[in-house]
């Protein structure tokens, strides 16, 4: 992905954002000084856990909340301070928050109507947009006469008719249940790919996260920890808390032996490994390196680090192991289908990894 | 976002609406106070209406409340004319001042003097004597004679069974109060001369606190001060009580009105009250002229023989009207010599007390 | 930080400017809190502490017949909150927990007082229980003195129950049902359970209700005037003080003294009882409940509602037949004098003033209570709480202070320099003859209740719902009107039946405002009921019903209709 070609669509610029607290005399920080650019056409997801700001910043970029500091520009128009109603957005909600009291024909005409647009051509759009969403029939229908997941395509329906500049999620498939929500995953992507219309996504289920976006942001306590591809993020988290939030991680302390220009030869449970150092580091002390489960394998075998095996559960499409090596414990995944044994609990034995995932963190 | 502009321009414009209001002009009205019973209150609206055309709009209030509505509105009149009630709150309103005004009617003339004002603050309309109206079969009940004494109300038997209006808000019950001043000088005139009536002839302070000696003793007997003075009677007719203490004619009303043969009426030996039924001007009332139109009006012999058609059988003050047979004459039964000039003068003082010391005691 | 939230408040006022309606909308609001109610009640607080004030207060504690009309005050407010909280307790508990017949008869029964005139149960008791009572006289031959404490209890606690009722049906219906399962399941007893659960999670319920009930009853005017004998309470005290003396100040301090336990149970009720409540109402009860199967508990219970309801039912029974004879409880002939009397007679200028100020005060009332219900729940400024708390004060301060305290405000117009703010309100004189001080305390009174039901139904529309509307390019007023309204109509509709019965029914802050021009019905019926003329009192009563009757249909008409919103309350 070639960021130079494309476009800045929306950009946030130092927003802060702050609420008052409980005891009505303080405040609380929900967004910290963010800033963030939005490309043209891009799947953008905010992902965090509950309470990182994810949420406020998508409301504050729909216009539900007006930013304390900073300013949010629009193809460089400032629309800090401009109403929901008049930003070129539609936001598709965690409980859809369809009107009961209309059907779903109207709901959907709903945002066509308030913008004066002739009858037929509002039936046009709506009949089109229910067919693409695959609810063509449903029309004269009640919300609650729908089952969740015809709801929340409803609601995708009626944000995706007003063709707006940017369609904003928030969480909308948190009330699915898992089955569903994997099929409703694929549809989303299915459909922002095809209309190439500009998303923004919010949600804290990391593989939604990975399975839909261009590019992940990932926040905490209302600051951005890191912005980056899926890839990017999950292989090369700046960050131990994205390591930790996305996927499983490891931590394990390694010696500096030696550094050189953006790289650094590394001791790591008694192997020499090289890896990249975007950051100082100095020889002799002591970093931390982050390996994903799946980097490691247990092998019987003395020359590696022995380590006992402290929990093994059978999972179906991998095996997950806690070993115990000195005073850490640490998560082993063994998803080869090849390997038909299964080490006892108790068991003691080697402990070996794929050098080229240790990834270095920064303290 | 004119639609909005333009709701709020509505609201905004409602608002100046709803605060520059300008008070509403009438002409050709007239709104009188009315004291006596409410159905005779409209019969004379409607003759005065029918006679005159101007639209006559009433407010019933007992006297007491009447004085105390005058006073409320006195920077800015509500009422044009009072008619009714027992003449000491007229004269407790000319002392008092502000309240109500001079007229000398030229239909005044044919009134005799002891029925009004030398000073023409207020004309009687009508006369009626106080006494005892009792449900006879509550009576026998309980076992004890239809009273003919006010010692006789005092009786245990009576106890809860006896109810009057209250002095504050009902000229009826301060009738009834005076009357009992007036008895209690004349019994201790009747010991020690100067000691019931002072030099100029009204009743002395010893003959007050006497007559609150007794109502403080009747206070037990009473089931309920009602607000209006003629309230009682029916709580008899309905056998609620015994003994109502209220206007003879209002009693005779209630006989006449479905309470023949239940209620039946005496009258104290020693002496009872009387009422002259007032009227005068509203100091600066909004409508003089009419006001003037009605006292004239409501002074002759035709008018005031509306009365019996709505059973309300007090006696006309003018002497060509005619007297229901149904009537009770003052001279038939013992009327005591009531000073209503010292009875306005010192009503204010006595409600007040009346009502912190008799009233609101607890019985027993 | 400071300054940031100093900024914030600046960034909310800010908006607010930038919505010229909402600005409109809330100063509006504003000006008729502090105009209607706030003022009125400060008129009070200034004249009791005035010069001539302050030793009427040291008169009125010091003296033993004032001490004693409080203490009758406290004691016939204390029981009647007890009888008609336990009252509404059996009838709700029988509702929710036994399976007999006539619960719809029972509910029905329930509800009827909330439509009816004041005075009308104490009136119907005389002619029933007095001591003439034709059940007390003429079929127990006692002579049954119903004046005083015990007849206003009793009749206290039948008018008033209905509020109870309907809390603790809700709380009731609320209850989680596992919470018994779970007791079951831990070898409870019935009893047991009843004690130990079903009691302590109604507690906040109970002592709400029996608050209410206490405030109610001192607050009643009507009641007292017709029933109480020589058992002297504050509000009739301070009635006579006004009518009977005319004396503003004396009435102003006694209504400080009521004001106390009224304002003070106000603020126990809303910021310590909602606190310690421990049923979510909106919580969704799980299982079916479990009714009671002993027989002995669940007829025995039964019986006792029966027998209440035949109470209620004999009581306006009564009137409806009263209104149809010469002398009630005397003269038992049928007639249609009276009705004539309120239909072509006298009474015809009160039930037409009546109806039509009541029918022009209700709409704005139920308007109002739902945009402040908005602008609470949905708005975010500094002096919510208090937009709201003022808006309550309508209803939590008693009526008869409200209208001493129109007379003490509105009697002179308020003036700024040469220029008329608010122009003479009350007298004949006033503007419209003194119909917008009434028009004024119908809102007054009837606001509070609509701005609940308001606060109610918004609170169960998730705010996502109008966020979405505007998101899809819609308004505030386009997403209030489309989307906001259709979807709170039952509470609209509760709010306008609630605004136009109560202030048809309205006597105690009525009283002291009706004027030449203006007659209102209940001060009539008072009056017709003072003397005795129990006929024509019912007829009006029945009359009034009536037009309450018909107005609730013509709302249904208007806003009742089966919306979406209703049917997904009713979970169609």
């Amino acid at each position: 992905m070639n960021e130079q070609s494309k476009q800045v669509l929306l950009k946030l610029v130092d927003i802060v954002k702050e609420f008052p607290d409980r005891s009505g005399h303080g405040a609380v920080r929900a967004v910290d000084d963010v800033s963030l650019d939005i490309y043209d056409g891009e799947f953008l997801t905010l992902l965090g856990p509950s309470g990182c700001g994810k949420t406020t910043t998508l409301r504050l970029i729909a216009g539900f909340e007006i930013p304390n500091l900073g300013k949010i520009l629009l193809e460089e128009r400032d629309i800090t301070q401009q109403p929901p109603n008049k930003r070129d957005m539609a936001l598709v909600f965690q409980n859809y928050a369809l009107f009961p009291h209309m059907s779903v024909y109207d709901n959907v005409a709903y945002g066509l109507q308030s913008q004066k647009m002739p009858r037929a051509q509002v039936k046009d759009k709506v009949t089109t947009s229910l067919s693409i969403i695959g609810l063509a029939g449903l029309e004269g229908r009640r919300p609650n006469q729908l089952s969740g997941g015809q709801q929340q395509r409803v609601a995708l329906a009626r944000s995706l008719v007003m063709e707006p500049r940017i369609l904003l999620f928030d969480e909308p498939l948190s009330n699915l249940d898992a089955k569903l929500r994997v099929q409703m995953r694929s549809e989303i992507h299915r459909l922002q790919r095809s209309l190439g219309i500009t998303s923004i996504y919010v949600t804290h289920d990391q593989v939604e996260a990975m399975a839909l976006s261009d590019r992940i942001v990932v926040m905490n306590k209302g600051k951005i920890e890191q912005i980056g591809t899926p890839e990017e993020i999950y292989r090369y988290p700046k960050t131990r808390f994205v390591a930790d939030f996305i996927g499983r991680a490891n931590f394990l302390p390694a010696t500096v032996s030696s550094t050189q220009n953006g790289s650094a030869s590394l001791t790591v449970m008694g192997k020499q490994i090289d890896t990249r150092a975007p950051f100082e580091i100095e020889v002799g002390t002591v970093v931390t390196v982050m390996l994903r489960p799946e980097a490691l394998t247990l092998r019987v075998d003395a020359s590696l680090p022995q380590g006992v095996i402290e929990q093994a559960m059978y999972l179906g499409t991998e095996i997950e192991y806690m070993v115990r090596l000195d005073d850490i414990v640490i998560t082993i995944v063994d998803n080869d289908p090849r390997k038909q044994h299964m080490f006892a609990e108790g068991e003691t034995i080697g402990i070996d990894f794929i050098p080229e995932a240790v990834h270095l963190l920064p303290d | 976002m004119n639609s909005r502009l333009r709701l709020a321009l509505l609201l905004l414009s409602l608002l100046v609406a709803v605060v520059a209001a300008p008070a509403l002009a009438q002409d050709t009205t007239l709104t009188v106070l009315c004291t006596p019973q409410e159905d005779w209150c409209v019969a004379m609206t409607e003759a005065f209406e029918a006679e005159t055309g101007i639209d006559t709009n009433y407010v019933r209030l007992s006297s007491g409340e009447a004085l105390a509505r005058l006073r409320a509105s006195s920077s800015d009149p509500e009422f044009s004319v009072w008619w009714g009630g027992p003449a000491d709150a007229f004269i407790a309103a000319s002392e008092e001042g502000g309240l109500i005004e001079q007229y000398e009617s030229p239909e005044a003339a044919n009134i005799p003097d002891q029925y009004k004002d030398p000073d023409s603050y207020w004309t009687g309309v009508y006369v009626g004597a106080l006494g005892f109206c009792s449900n006879v079969d509550v009576l026998e009940e309980l076992g004890v004679e239809a009273p003919t004494s006010w010692d006789d109300l005092l009786a245990p038997e009576l106890q809860g069974f006896v109810a009057m209006a209250h002095p504050a808000t009902s000229g009826t019950a301060f009738t009834a109060f005076w009357t009992v001043v007036t008895l209690q000088a004349d019994a201790l005139e009747a010991e020690a001369a100067g000691t019931g009536y002072d030099e100029d002839g009204n009743p002395t302070e010893e003959a007050v606190d006497a007559a609150f000696e007794y109502f403080t003793a009747l206070n037990n007997n009473i089931l309920q001060y009602t607000r209006s003075g003629s309230a009682p009677g029916t709580l008899a007719g309905q056998g609620e009580i015994a003994v109502a203490i209220i206007f003879s004619h209002d009693c005779t009303k209630l006989q006449q009105e479905g309470f023949d043969g239940i209620l039946t009426t005496t009258f104290p030996e020693e002496g009872t009250g009387y009422e002259i039924g007032g009227m005068a001007i509203i100091l600066g009332g909004p409508e003089p002229e009419a006001a003037r139109m009605w006292y004239d009006w409501a002074l002759t012999a035709e008018t005031q023989e509306i009365g019996p058609t709505v059973n309300s059988l007090q006696l006309p003050t003018n002497p060509d009207a005619a007297v229901s047979e149904l009537a009770v004459n003052l001279s038939d039964i013992n009327v005591v010599d009531y000073n209503f000039a010292a009875a306005g003068a010192n009503r204010v003082a006595i409600t007040e007390r009346f009502d912190a010391e008799v009233a609101s005691a607890p019985t027993e | 930080m400071q300054g940031i939230r100093n900024s914030q408040q600046a960034k909310q006022f800010r908006a607010l400017l930038k919505d010229p309606l909402l600005l409109v909308v809330l100063l509006f609001l504003i000006f008729f809190v502090v105009v209607a109610i706030l003022l009125p009640i400060f008129s009070i607080v200034g004249e009791s502490f005035s010069e001539e004030g302050l030793p009427l207060f040291r008169r009125y504690v010091t003296d033993p017949v004032y001490q004693n009309i409080v203490l009758n005050t406290l004691v016939m407010g204390t029981l009647v909150g007890a009888v008609g909280t336990g009252i509404g307790f059996l009838f709700a508990f029988v509702q929710v927990k036994l399976d007999v017949p006539f619960k719809r008869f029972m509910h029905f029964v329930a509800l009827v007082p909330v439509i009816s005139p004041p005075f009308a149960l104490a009136t119907s008791a005389i002619v029933l229980f007095g001591r003439s009572g034709s059940i007390s006289r003429g079929i127990f031959g006692v002579r049954y003195d119903i004046y005083g404490l015990n007849g206003l209890v009793f009749v206290m606690a039948l008018s008033f129950f209905t509020i109870t009722y309907l809390n603790l049906r809700g709380m009731m219906e609320a209850l989680d049902p596992a919470l018994d399962e779970a007791a079951i399941n831990l070898g409870a007893s019935r009893w047991r359970i009843f004690r130990t659960v079903t009691i302590p999670m109604l507690l906040p319920g109970i002592a709400s209700s029996f608050l209410l009930l206490f405030v109610e009853a001192i607050a009643d005017l009507g009641n007292p005037l017709v029933l109480g004998g020589n058992y002297e309470v504050l509000a009739t005290r301070i009635y006579v003080t006004i009518i009977g003396l005319y004396n503003p100040t004396g009435a102003a301090v006694l209504s400080i003294i009521l004001l106390i336990p009224s304002l003070l149970v106000f603020v126990v009720q809303r910021y310590w009882i909602s606190r310690i409540s421990v049923v979510s109402v909106t919580g969704k009860p799980a299982g079916t409940p479990q009714t009671i199967k002993n027989p002995y508990v669940k007829w025995g219970l039964f019986a006792v509602v029966m027998f209440i309801c035949l109470l209620v039912v004999l009581l306006y029974g009564a009137i409806l037949h009263g209104a149809f004879v010469t002398v009630p409880g005397v003269r038992w002939d049928f007639t249609l004098d009276h009705f004539d009397f309120v239909l072509n007679g006298i009474g015809s200028q009160a039930m037409r003033d009546t109806t039509v100020l009541s029918g022009i005060a209700t709409p704005i009332a139920a308007v109002i209570g739902i945009l402040i219900a908005y602008i609470v729940v949905r708005k975010q400024f500094l002096g919510r709480d208090l937009l709201d708390f003022g808006a309550m004060l309508g209803i939590a301060v008693p009526g008869t202070i409200i209208g001493i305290g129109y007379i003490l405000a509105f009697n002179t117009p308020i003036m700024i320099g040469d220029v008329t703010i608010i122009p003479k309100l009350t007298g004949g004189q006033a503007i419209f003859g003194g119909a917008l001080a009434i028009v004024l305390v119908y809102i007054t009174r009837s606001v509070p209740a609509a701005l609940r039901s308001g606060v109610a139904s918004l609170s169960q529309i998730d705010p996502a719902i109008e966020e979405a509307s505007i998101s899809l390019g819609a308004d505030t007023v386009r997403t209030f009107r489309k989307i906001t309204l259709p979807l709170i109509r039952p509470a609209l509709f509760a709010g306008l039946v609630y605004a136009f019965a109560r202030s048809m029914t309205t006597i105690s802050a009525i009283i002291f405002l009706t004027t030449p021009q203006t007659k209102i019905m209940t001060q009539q019926i008072l009056n017709e009921v003072e003397n005795g003329r129990y006929g024509n009192a019912f007829a009006y009563c029945v009359i009034l019903v009536a037009i309450v009757l018909v107005a609730i249909g013509v709302f249904y008409a208007l806003v009742g209709t089966k919306t979406g919103a209703e049917r997904r309350t009713k979970g169609e």
